[in-house]
């Protein structure tokens, strides 16, 4: 990659990071629905990794999770009832969720618009069923502590509200990453080679 | 082994394992893994703070011009003067309320005097649902030191609870919202002799803004539109501090009579809050006091 290229990367990669996550702490009634709100950042991770590929995704992942820990670490109540905030959780999750999306379909199938909205919708189904039940067996093992959600409370209140505010989000943020992100044409060229070595599929959209 | 180590899912299951490590870690007293993200706040804070102002300079450039469409169709060489004035008025009148405000936390000093009191802004909010820890700038820089087994009652300019501090770092602090599940507080009807009872956070309550209300006794069940401040039992925060009022009361199960609460303060939109902290004297009591009930 030309140098000017790797220029525009970084720059665009900071930039999105930085205005993404201040913006989603900073103004907390965008996108808001029943108190559950869009979460732009874990949308813009799942859909770099999606769309540029395991490195790039790995590489934004992490430092948007340092971000989201630096910001608002989530609190846990620890097994002695001492409430503290959990740092790390945020990195480790955001992480996660740049491995899944950037293999989410993307060996047999070449990378579409619509595959990029499913691996959104499905990652966040993921990180919210997966989080409430580790929250229900943590609070059954930390005494005084309750989760009285049921399970169609989870579903109405926060899975499914968070799904359709996230695939919401994801609409622009794709076409900012396709039309204005880091790579000329949206297209990630180190994909292109994987996909002459037979690696990978290359972004088609 | 260098093709091991290309291997995205074997880097994928090493960083992972790597990272849970480092929350595991994150989570012991003392950890040096907290002071790691100090450097991040260099980066992210000014943007944050740019970010922060021109979003309310747009809001208020915004609601001037909407003001001034009216204005406009009466009288076009006027409609840049009006609209002028009314963006100075909408400021005028923000600053008026936030002189109010702060003029009424000045009376904060004269109730709790046994306590110093921080003024401090919200940083950021929450990021989702799990990620609700908040953050003010206001920490060790200014004074404010956080014991182990102690904590420091946050109310908003009204004097209403809001939560408490549970970590404080050099320039700011992380505060726990009274919604939160793992946020509990001894409270008690405002009236002599008032019962008293448990107000916890609450999963499927918090959404709606509302907390829940344990450890009633059938004897003593608070009524609906009751007024609940902390009772100041176990010492961790100062009497009489205003909670919220009763919304519901749920008497269906004898054994275990819940009721919800609607807190007084407004945490969708707190911009300011004031950190409480009691003075050496208060300090030792309370550990006194904590050491006794536990």
């Amino acid at each position: 990659m030309r140098r000017p290229q790797q220029i525009r990367k970084f720059i665009v990669y900071a930039l999105y990071l930085l205005l993404f996550s201040t913006v989603q702490v900073t103004f907390p009634g965008i996108l808001t629905f029943y108190g559950i709100r869009a979460d732009l950042l874990f949308v813009l991770v799942v859909l770099v990794s999606y769309m540029f590929g395991f490195y790039d995704g790995i590489v934004f992942g992490a430092l948007a999770g340092i971000i989201r820990d630096y910001f608002s670490a989530p609190s846990i109540t620890t097994l002695d009832g001492t409430v503290t905030t959990a740092l790390g959780i945020g990195l480790f999750l955001m992480v996660a969720v740049a491995a899944y999306g950037s293999s989410f379909f993307t060996v047999r199938i070449e990378r579409n618009f619509l595959l990029a909205f499913l691996s959104v919708v499905t990652a966040t189904l993921l990180y919210k069923v997966i989080g409430h039940i580790l929250i229900f067996l943590w609070s059954n093992l930390v005494p005084g502590l309750s989760y009285n959600m049921g399970l169609s409370q989870i579903i109405t209140r926060s899975v499914l509200p968070q799904t359709v505010l996230n695939l919401i989000a994801a609409v622009p943020i794709y076409l900012l990453l396709r039309f204005a992100g880091p790579y000329k044409k949206g297209v990630n060229p180190v994909l292109i080679d994987e996909k002459r070595k037979g690696d990978n599929s290359w972004l088609t959209m | 082994m260098r093709r091991l180590l290309l291997n995205k899912r074997f880097l994928t299951a090493v960083t992972l394992l790597i990272l849970l490590a480092v929350i595991v870690l994150g989570s012991l007293p003392g950890s040096p893994i907290n002071s790691l993200l100090k450097p991040v706040g260099a980066v992210v804070n000014p943007v944050q703070k740019a970010v922060k102002y021109s979003g309310n300079s747009i809001s208020a450039f915004w609601a001037a011009l909407t003001d001034g469409i009216a204005i406009r169709n009466e009288n076009e060489q006027l409609r840049a003067e009006i609209a002028q004035l009314q963006y100075q008025l909408t400021q005028n009148e923000e600053a008026a309320i936030r002189y109010e405000e702060l003029q009424e936390a000045f009376h904060i000093r004269e109730v709790f005097s046994n306590y110093d009191i921080f003024g401090a802004s919200v940083l950021s909010r929450e990021s989702d649902e799990w990620f609700s820890v908040i953050r003010v700038g206001a920490g060790n820089s200014d004074g404010i030191y956080l014991e182990q087994g102690q904590s420091l009652a946050v109310v908003d300019v009204r004097m209403n609870l809001v939560g408490r501090v549970i970590e404080v770092n050099e320039d700011d602090s992380d505060i726990l919202l009274l919604l939160h599940e793992g946020f509990q507080v001894s409270g008690k009807v405002n009236a002599v002799n008032g019962a008293t009872f448990l107000i916890v956070g609450d999963a499927s309550l918090k959404q709606q803004g509302l907390c829940l209300v344990t450890g009633i006794d059938p004897d003593t069940i608070p009524n609906v539109g009751d007024e609940i401040v902390t009772s100041g039992d176990g010492g961790l925060f100062p009497q009489g501090i205003p909670i919220g009022v009763i919304e519901s009361v749920d008497t269906s199960n004898e054994l275990n009579i819940t009721a919800t609460l609607r807190p007084y303060s407004d945490i969708e939109d707190l911009n300011d809050i004031f950190i409480m902290v009691p003075f050496e004297e208060e300090v030792q009591e309370t550990n006194e006091t904590t050491s006794a009930d536990s």
